[in-house]
């Protein structure tokens, strides 16, 4: 392959790899474009929680009770320690290690379900409903929010999986188990700020 | 002899059964349903393009019915019930459905060619978006016609907005509408955030990025943040409406002040966000009008830059009369009226640009020269704006109005009417007829003063905006009546620029591969480009490559013609890195864009539409995702189908 | 008459200030950048010349560059001076200066005159009287929806936000009529609520101030008897209050002085017996989708109710 730029030249894409991992890719592309519209979704959310505690004297004001922490530790724990078989799977994906890919992604995929599963007590938790005061509706929205984030991802893992316990599967699909990992990570990451905004934060302040 | 030809390829017969097999690869399927799975980004920005046009005719017929109302002191023609709702439909249509889709569809159209590759990085995607925004588009003024026409404003400020004060369906169509056009907007966005850090010919380092490429770039990263605002805030409101949630109400600790504040976070950028595509496409024009390379290359993509940074620092500008405290309220005056710093940059490097060159007085040109007249003037208006008193005064009044249609309409029309102009040889391959050009031209110009000048001296007589009707005693009739004829003239200029465009598909004289001897790369391909864009695919060496003699160019070999392959190069320097086998045709985005449809329709009426919608949502897009045989890939070509 | 052109005190006056310097400014630079434009695109090129052939203009963009970063700067500093004047302006000191409290509703003011003494309290709509010299300040408020007040003859506008309280001093240095209007678009009838305040002499305004103080006349003579009757056994006491009668509904105007008012629905009517009657009787009609429904009286009623209102001078 000669060098581009030079005057005249006959770039020789022929020898080029027809798949990439990472930024060198285009799908990891997609990946951070979309992680960056959700993150800025959550951390407007997150503003709006702050803004809104301004007009209230009491967080959460009378008579609502704090939300409940064993529920959602948990959870954050179970999100938190998905990034492992996670980054394992990825690995194996770099390595086209096709049984190390199966393998770790269904341990992933499962612990996303018990993820979603906990989910739904999560907003138990809160001990408000979302129409109870801007409060409830706050707390409401951010857990929602990463809620929906949350199931469209496991969806999308689970086709995943089902693509690589397929017969034939191509170098390319191993560049869809990179970026759901990649998107896994995000999850499990943003989810740390919600948690501590909305289960930590009416302790807080 | 077109200049594709020129390039050397293996010997011309070669290179031309290469074209053939090329365009069978990249062709859609035909029919209605091959029409509909099209995932071409011309054609599918060809369809945005025209869709956005109607929107716009449709928003401008709502202005004239505005204009008519308004000519006459306690004039009858609308009561405040359709008079409300067509200025709500007005702003929305043109910010939501004409200027931002139409930028950015030009943006798709031609970012491709212009960085010389053969699609979009995600074609599919991009079709997604095109039918969201036009199921969008479509629900809006479906519900206006049906009588359910949003009334609260384009900007809905709640708790007017909320159901307490508008029981009904009307600002929860408008909610909707919001959420859904603006999918289609954050998809444009990241489509071409990716095609242009991957997909630029080889040699198309950051400097030689054309500058229309640059804007629409900058153009897209405050779509994301910008769009991403706007979306979440609508959804609020419709939480609040639909399931009683209380963001924006203050009776239950809500706040009506953080509607404004996600509004403007989104609303202020939002016309940078239509006017910096606007730039990208003076800086396009100008060279070939000129005859020399635009002056300041360094210092224009610098403005872009600056000016998308600032414009997230402004928002609060539009809230001054909400007695923001004062010393906050210094910081948002110096960066408001730092932000003239840029455009001025831009409009000083432009006039150097003509003074240097050899200027041709085609209509694009024209177009330009208007645009800095124009635009110079509602940029002063705007610093003028950015001074808090005086604002206090204007605020919410035609003064207003009068600025920010000269820097929409003046600022990012008239380019966008320069770019057409400029382009439409190149998209169909008939030059626009230029005698219409010029009357069209003329007319626009002088219906534009006509109109919105006097308005400039209505605000400062008192005359609030959103107003249905005024008393005679206030003196605001003469001017009015100007007004209203001026924008009889304007809708005169709009309807010579229908014909011309509609005239001259059949009968435009026919356009060379490069009619205006322009530089950049889009004019080194056929017009209209075939399927494939490019073949071979062109490098670059510099950053008028269509002024370059084609032998010097580098050229592309090796990608496959039997399957669609495209070159994918390194973000910083585009070093050719490896290749991308982009999808075919596909209906699915289409049947996606049905469900998103159900979603957001259905829960206006009830909440469960929002889960119906994503239970309908789940097969297309596991159908989207699921991988195709190697032989289903291949077997997209006429033939084949 | 709702002009920002013609300011009728200081705090206007500063504005119009500001706004002239920033109206020359404007017209100065638009007028050197057309001129260049012109210039750039008309002036006579040779033949020979090579592109770009003026390495001058380099220099000529930077100058229009440092002189744009000055005239800006210079903006600034103007604007921070006026604003800081505005925020200066009101003697907060003085013991004379007047608080009235004005509540936006859709679509019209509620304008209560604050007083130490609760029985000196007043309350009217749409119509705000001030004495002339006499800093006044205006607590903003609102019962509804988002509204603005603006009176450009006195002050920028300032908008009335619910959940919010927002101060605005105002003062007017001559007697006159200034009208303002709600600047914030608020519904339906947005175009129709306005308001007029009318700066009188000190003395003029506490003689008006006296009158509106005391309750209603009663009624003069019999016709106006039955109307006050009319009045009280229909559905006008659920939302208007006449001082001196039972009726006393907050949520509409209050009627204890109407007659002695120059409009009639916020600004939508000149307040003369005829419009008085059209207006009661079609609300609906003049004013589409205002809050009053149309009262459905026999034409007796009717006649005896307008010469009630006719009398509350």
């Amino acid at each position: 392959m000669s060098d581009a730029g030079a005057e005249g030249l006959t770039i020789d894409a022929a020898s080029l790899p027809r798949t990439m991992f990472g930024y060198r890719g285009l799908t990891w592309w997609a990946t951070a474009g979309f992680m960056l519209i959700e993150g800025t979704t959550l951390a407007v959310l997150l503003v709006c929680y702050v803004y809104l505690r301004r007009s209230f004297t009491e967080w959460p004001p009378a008579p609502v009770p704090l939300p409940d922490l064993l529920v959602p530790s948990i959870n954050l724990a179970v999100l938190l320690v998905t990034i492992l078989p996670m980054a394992f799977a990825r690995r194996a994906a770099h390595a086209l290690d096709l049984r190390g890919v199966r393998l770790f992604l269904s341990i992933a995929v499962l612990l996303s379900v018990v993820a979603v599963v906990l989910r739904g007590f999560e907003f138990d938790a809160l001990n408000v409903r979302w129409d109870q005061y801007a409060y409830g509706s706050v707390a409401w929205i951010l857990v929602g929010m990463h809620a929906t984030l949350l199931v469209v991802d496991l969806v999308e893992s689970a086709v995943i999986t089902t693509m690589m316990f397929r017969r034939d599967v191509e170098q390319k699909h191993y560049t869809d188990v990179e970026e759901s990992a990649l998107y896994q990570f995000f999850l499990s990451l943003t989810w740390v700020p919600v948690y501590a905004m909305v289960y930590l934060g009416p302790r807080v302040f | 002899m077109s200049t594709t030809d020129v390039l050397r390829g293996p010997g011309e017969d070669a290179l031309a059964a290469e074209r053939r097999e090329l365009t069978a690869t990249w062709s859609g399927r035909g029919g209605f349903v091959g029409w509909m799975a099209s995932v071409d980004h011309k054609s599918i920005a060809k369809r945005y393009i025209v869709t956005a046009l109607a929107f716009f005719a449709l928003g401008g017929a709502g202005a004239l019915t505005m204009r008519l109302q308004l000519a006459r002191p306690d004039n009858g023609l609308l009561g405040p019930d359709l008079y409300n709702q067509m200025f709500t439909m007005h702003g929305t249509t043109m910010m939501f459905l004409f200027a931002v889709p139409i930028m950015e569809a030009i943006g798709l159209y031609f970012v491709p060619l212009m960085v010389g590759t053969r699609n979009v990085a995600y074609p599919r995607l991009n079709a997604l978006g095109y039918w969201t925004y036009l199921i969008g588009g479509l629900f809006l003024w479906g519900s206006f016609f049906a009588g359910s026409g949003p009334d609260t404003g384009w900007f809905s400020y709640a708790p007017l907005s909320e159901t307490l004060f508008s029981p009904g369906k009307r600002v929860d169509i408008w909610a909707q509408t919001v959420t859904f056009t603006e999918i289609a907007a954050l998809i444009a966005a990241v489509e071409i955030i990716v095609t242009v850090f991957k997909l630029r010919a080889p040699g198309m380092t950051l400097n030689r990025i054309p500058l229309f490429v640059w804007s629409m770039l900058v153009t897209a990263f405050m779509v994301l943040f910008a769009m991403s605002t706007v979306a979440t805030a609508s959804v609020m409101l419709a939480l609040d409406r639909l399931v009683d949630t209380h963001f924006f109400r203050p009776a239950t600790g809500g706040d009506a002040l953080l509607w404004q504040h996600l509004f403007w976070f989104f609303g202020h950028p939002e016309v940078y966000i239509i006017f910096l595509p606007a730039t990208g496409m003076v800086s396009t024009v100008l060279p070939a009008f000129t005859r020399r390379p635009v002056f300041g290359y360094t210092i224009l993509v610098f403005a872009l830059l600056i000016t998308g940074f600032l414009s997230f620092a402004l928002w609060v500008h539009h809230m001054l009369a909400t007695g923001i405290p004062h010393h906050g309220s210094s910081f948002y005056t110096t960066a408001s009226v730092m932000i003239a710093l840029p455009s001025g940059i831009q409009v000083f490097c432009w006039i150097a640009t003509i003074w240097t060159g050899r200027p041709v007085f085609r209509t694009p040109l024209l177009f330009v020269l208007g645009f800095l007249v124009l635009f110079v003037l509602g940029g002063l208006t705007g610093v003028m704006v950015a001074a808090i008193p005086f604002d206090l005064q204007v605020h919410d009044t035609y003064f207003v109005v009068a600025h920010f249609h000269y820097v929409l309409i003046g600022g990012a029309v008239f380019p966008l009417f320069a770019a057409i102009y400029y382009w439409y040889p190149k998209v169909t391959g008939r030059m626009l007829s230029e005698r219409l050009g010029r009357w069209n031209f003329w007319l626009l110009f002088a219906g534009f003063n006509l109109t919105f000048f006097p308005m400039h001296i209505l605000g400062l007589m008192g005359m609030p905006r959103r107003v249905y009707t005024y008393r005679e005693a206030l003196e605001w009739g003469d001017l009015n009546l100007l007004a209203t004829a001026g924008a009889l003239v304007l809708a005169l200029g709009v309807a010579l620029f229908v014909l011309n465009v509609v005239m001259s598909l059949g009968s435009g004289e026919r356009a060379a591969d490069n009619p205006w001897d322009a530089d950049t790369l889009e004019w080194s391909t056929a017009s209209p480009p075939p399927p494939y864009n490019f073949h071979p695919l062109p490098g670059v060496d510099g950053r008028s490559p269509a002024w370059s003699r084609p032998e010097e160019l580098p050229r592309v070999t090796g990608l496959a013609t039997g399957s669609r392959e495209m070159l994918v190069t390194t973000a910083l320097d585009a070093r050719p890195d490896s290749c991308n086998e982009p999808p075919g045709p596909t209906i699915w985005p289409f049947v996606t864009a049905l469900a998103v449809g159900v979603t957001f329709i259905g829960s206006v009426f009830t909440p469960w539409g929002f889960v119906v919608g994503m239970l309908l949502l789940l097969p297309p897009l596991v159908a989207w995702g699921w991988p195709r045989g190697k032989r289903e890939e291949t077997g997209t070509s006429p033939e084949a189908a | 008459m709702q002009s920002a052109l013609n300011p009728g005190g200081p705090q206007a006056e500063l504005i119009a200030r500001e706004s002239g310097w920033l109206l020359g400014m404007g017209a100065s630079v638009f007028a050197v950048t057309m001129a260049a434009l012109a210039y750039a695109a008309l002036h006579r090129r040779r033949a020979a010349d090579p592109q770009s052939a003026n390495p001058s203009i380099a220099r000529w963009v930077a100058a229009a560059l440092a002189l744009t970063i000055a005239v800006l700067l210079t903006n600034v500093v103007v604007d921070m001076r006026t604003g800081r004047a505005l925020a200066d302006l009101p003697d907060r000191a003085r013991p004379d200066a007047l608080t009235i409290e004005v509540t936006g509703h859709q679509w019209w003011w509620e304008i209560e005159y604050e007083h130490a003494d609760p029985s000196r309290r007043l309350t009217t709509a749409n119509e705000l009287h001030i004495p002339v010299g006499r800093p006044v300040k205006i607590e903003l408020r609102s019962a509804d929806v988002i509204h603005s007040f603006w009176v450009p003859g006195l002050h920028g506008k300032r908008d009335l936000i619910p959940g919010y309280s927002r101060p605005l001093w105002i003062q007017a240095d001559h007697a006159g009529v200034f009208r303002g209007q709600c600047a914030e678009f608020c519904g339906d009838q947005h175009a129709n609520m306005a308001l007029l305040v009318i700066a009188t002499a000190p003395a003029d305004f506490a003689r008006w101030y006296a009158a509106q103080l005391l309750p209603a006349r009663a009624p003069a003579d019999a016709a106006a008897r039955v109307g006050q009757r009319v009045f009280l056994a229909n559905a006008c006491v659920l939302c208007h209050t006449i001082r001196g009668t039972p009726a006393g509904g907050r949520v509409a105007p209050d009627l204890t002085h109407l007659a002695s008012r120059r409009s009639l629905a916020a600004g939508t009517l000149p307040n003369t017996p005829p419009h008085r009657r059209a207006w009661v009787l079609d609300p609906q009609g003049i004013k589409p989708g205002v809050r009053m429904p149309a009262m459905i009286l026999p034409a007796r009623d009717a006649e005896a109710l307008f010469a009630y209102l006719d009398g509350l001078q």
